[in-house]
């Protein structure tokens, strides 16, 4: 009878982590059982949720059987984007060892974050530009690299200037054509003659994309006299940014995040490299509650006895930037240009108050 | 006299030059399979030994490619035809222009001299038949004065071969 009432608890403990899960992730975590989890999560790496500094992104299949969590779930990869043999077996790798070594403790959202770890780690695009063949980034942080991009709906990558390069090349070609209306115009319809002015199309994959995808890196070639053609719909201005939908999701995701973070003391790791150091300057302080933050890092200690030193350091001298600059820090580590760093602390202050 | 064969005459722009040059670098490293290609000091012009492939109707004969770059490689297609003789082949013209739909409306800048190399191979191999195509008279007669394959409004009505 015991014994029931005993199980019974841990499944109940069970479900409630799987709503943890559920609620980190939002829409992008995919409950089909609560018990035993079964469980579909598209993993992001951590860019402020700006969606066109994410070069990778992966679904993985967290699936774990009635003895869970005293055997640690299967974990699938079953779809990726922008990442190589190499680095899926890597990712899963690590998350596999990651559920082992937490075995027999409840462990979802701890393995969720350590694939979210790993895929921020990983987020550069791998091999060369597909239009001038040379190589994209470079684990070298020595070598000189041009600014890079991705087409936001296939993840293939290119140099930014690459890839405008070809897209004016269309549409030059495209005016030149109308122009001239005799032979020119008919060896070129087939495929250009049925888009639109506003598109072109991925040269690895042909999937159509939009003047959008890359207007984001359009200040970092230097191209501020490129003209958008058709009728100004890619102009988007702060004010109607800061209103709309996506960025109100965002928004409230954030929110979720923050609000879990505070209750289970801080189980949402921050990136160990990047914790505080002494004598580091952070002008802003967040008002989460001293007390809560002091959880977080008690508990971190508990966790990683190899970072206690420092955290000490950081904790007792700039307490209250802890947490600060976990977000500054991991979620804002390639800032959007269009985007001020001000409006995330603003934002914060808003949800932790 | 043509607009194509006059950009084909320009000299390489610097983007141009420098994509061409991985490209051979490339090439040397990892050549395609029964590909050789002729070296030159010209790299605007590259010309290349096809082997027919075994169990073919073209095994062991032997082609010539031409592959000319325009100032705007890879924006622009280069312009690929075979040497005299061409290949007897529905897609291949006597006077050595080729119908293959990545060379003109389908070309993409992500394309690379050697994956023409293998789509033309392929596109050899997977033929059943040594035939000119049909119109063949009318259309080399059209080109009499080197007009090039570029020009051509091409018609691409089979992927089967």
């Amino acid at each position: 009878m015991l014994g029931i009432l005993k199980k019974m608890g841990q499944e109940e403990e069970v479900v409630i982590e799987v709503e943890a899960v559920q609620s980190v992730y939002g829409d992008d975590c995919f409950v089909l059982d609560f018990f035993p989890p079964h469980l579909h999560i598209h993993m992001k790496p951590r860019t402020a949720d700006v969606s066109s500094q994410q070069f990778v992104e992966a679904v993985i299949d967290i699936r774990a059987g009635p003895q869970y969590p005293q055997e640690p779930p299967c974990i699938d990869l079953i779809e990726s984007k922008g990442l190589d043999e190499r680095r899926q077996k890597d990712l899963m790798n690590t998350i596999r060892d990651k559920a082992h070594k937490l075995s027999s403790s409840l462990m979802l959202v701890a393995i969720c974050e350590e694939a979210v770890e790993r895929l921020s780690d990983m987020n550069h695009p791998d091999g060369d530009c597909p239009l001038c063949l040379c190589p994209l980034a470079s684990e070298d942080k020595q070598d000189k690299i041009l600014p890079f991009m991705k087409l936001m709906s296939c993840f293939h990558c290119f140099h930014s200037e690459c890839i405008i390069r070809w897209w004016r090349w269309l549409h030059t070609e495209r005016e030149t054509s109308v122009k001239d209306s005799s032979s020119a115009m008919e060896t070129k319809e087939g495929m250009h003659g049925v888009m639109e002015t506003s598109m072109g199309y991925c040269p690895v994959c042909r999937k159509v994309f939009h003047a959008e995808d890359f207007e984001h890196v359009l200040d970092l070639v230097g191209t501020h006299s490129f003209q958008m053609k058709s009728n100004g719909t890619e102009v988007i201005d702060a004010d109607s940014l800061l209103q709309s939908d996506t960025e109100n999701i965002r928004r409230q995701k954030f929110e979720a995040i923050l609000k879990l973070q505070q209750e289970n003391s801080g189980l949402i790791e921050p990136k160990r490299d990047l914790l505080i150091q002494p004598g580091m300057f952070l002008p802003q302080a967040v008002s989460i509650p001293a007390a809560k933050i002091l959880e977080q890092t008690t508990k971190q200690h508990q966790r990683d006895p190899a970072v206690h030193s420092e955290s000490i350091n950081g904790s007792s001298s700039k307490r209250p930037s802890t947490s600060k600059h976990r977000n500054s820090g991991t979620r804002q580590q390639r800032p959007h240009p269009r985007q001020p760093v001000r409006q995330w602390i603003k934002k914060e202050n808003g949800a932790a108050t | 006299m043509s607009s194509t064969s006059a950009t084909a005459r320009k000299a390489l722009s610097k983007i141009a030059c420098n994509r061409l040059q991985k490209e051979l670098v490339e090439w040397q490293l990892n050549p395609p399979s029964g590909f050789k290609h002729k070296v030159t000091d010209n790299l605007q012009r590259w010309v290349v030994e096809v082997n027919g492939a075994q169990g073919t109707l073209y095994t062991n004969e032997t082609f010539q490619l031409q592959v000319d770059f325009p100032e705007h490689y890879p924006m622009e297609a280069p312009q690929v035809v075979f040497l005299n003789p061409a290949p007897l082949h529905p897609h291949i013209y006597s006077n050595g222009h080729i119908c293959l739909d990545i060379l003109y409306d389908s070309w993409s800048p992500a394309i690379t001299v050697s994956s023409i190399c293998i789509s033309i191979l392929s596109m050899l191999s997977s033929s059943t038949v040594k035939q000119r195509p049909e119109d063949n008279d009318r259309y080399v007669k059209n080109c009499r004065n080197g007009r090039s394959p570029k020009e051509t409004r091409w018609w691409f009505h089979d992927d089967k071969v």
